[in-house]
């Protein structure tokens, strides 16, 4: 039961350093040579959530409390070396928000859960 | 982990845009001078930007900030105008390096990286506005 608490925890801690991570690549739109960061969610939610072992034979995926890993883009860079493409970072804020909002939500509900649970009517 | 260096990211990119909006207003109302403390025609001004962790050994929040103000050496414009005081005696003046339509250019760019680092602080804003939320039944 409160697995799901630590899975949530995890997928608001991720979209939180992703937030991070793309804030930064807003910032330095202009800088030369910057190159753009960001967070594989895939990658992430698949190794840091551990999927559901429904067989003894399955290998739970590891629970460690790593920390994010920050990619850095290969896409083309422009003149000046640097790598930022302005608007799919803002698209990829708007949509790592709309995450992030969706895991606080699904924890708020969790805990209302638990609380209508120990309301004694 | 600061939670809130999110925020300084952003802030450093408003006021990284403004100073750069500083200069090209700059350039844009020297176009024309001829007369400067250091003689000869206004040079036209450029920023250069670098990236600056806002928290010290925290990665992935960079800021911006601006690295130095650098002047543009490319030659003056040279226009006829005899009449004019600073004119040779061939009659052409020397007029400073500013080119109107790209300092208007640079000035859209600035504008929408200050947008763009605005929505984004919006954007930070609204996610942690919603974490204070939690628990709120």
């Amino acid at each position: 039961m409160s697995d799901g608490f630590s899975i949530l925890e995890r997928v608001v801690h991720q979209a939180g350093v992703r937030n991070g991570a793309l804030a930064s690549n807003i910032a330095n739109v202009d800088t030369p040579n910057y190159k753009a960061r960001d967070v594989s969610f895939g990658e992430v939610l698949g190794t840091e959530m551990g999927l559901a072992t429904t067989d003894p034979k399955h290998l739970s995926g590891s629970r460690s409390e790593g920390a994010v890993e920050l990619r850095t883009e290969d896409t083309q860079p422009w003149a000046d070396g640097n790598n930022v493409e302005l608007d799919q970072e803002v698209a990829k804020m708007t949509e790592n928000a709309m995450f992030f909002q969706a895991g606080v939500t699904l924890l708020s509900k969790k805990i209302q859960m638990f609380k209508n649970a120990l309301r004694t009517t | 982990m600061d939670s809130f260096g999110v925020f300084n990211v952003s802030a450093s990119a408003l006021s990284a845009q403004r100073q750069r909006m500083n200069v090209i207003a700059s350039n844009l109302a020297n176009a024309h001078t001829t007369r400067t403390a250091e003689g000869g025609p206004y040079r036209r001004q450029d920023v250069v930007f670098t990236t600056e962790p806002v928290i010290a050994g925290e990665a992935g929040l960079d800021g911006v900030k601006v690295d130095s103000i650098v002047r543009d050496d490319s030659p003056f414009t040279t226009v006829y105008d005899p009449g004019h005081p600073d004119a040779d005696q061939d009659g052409f003046v020397a007029m400073p390096n500013v080119n109107v339509i790209e300092e208007m250019v640079n000035m859209m760019m600035a504008s929408r990286a200050y947008e763009a680092s605005v929505t984004s602080f919006n954007l930070s804003k609204s996610m942690y506005l919603k974490t204070l939320e939690l628990g709120k039944v």
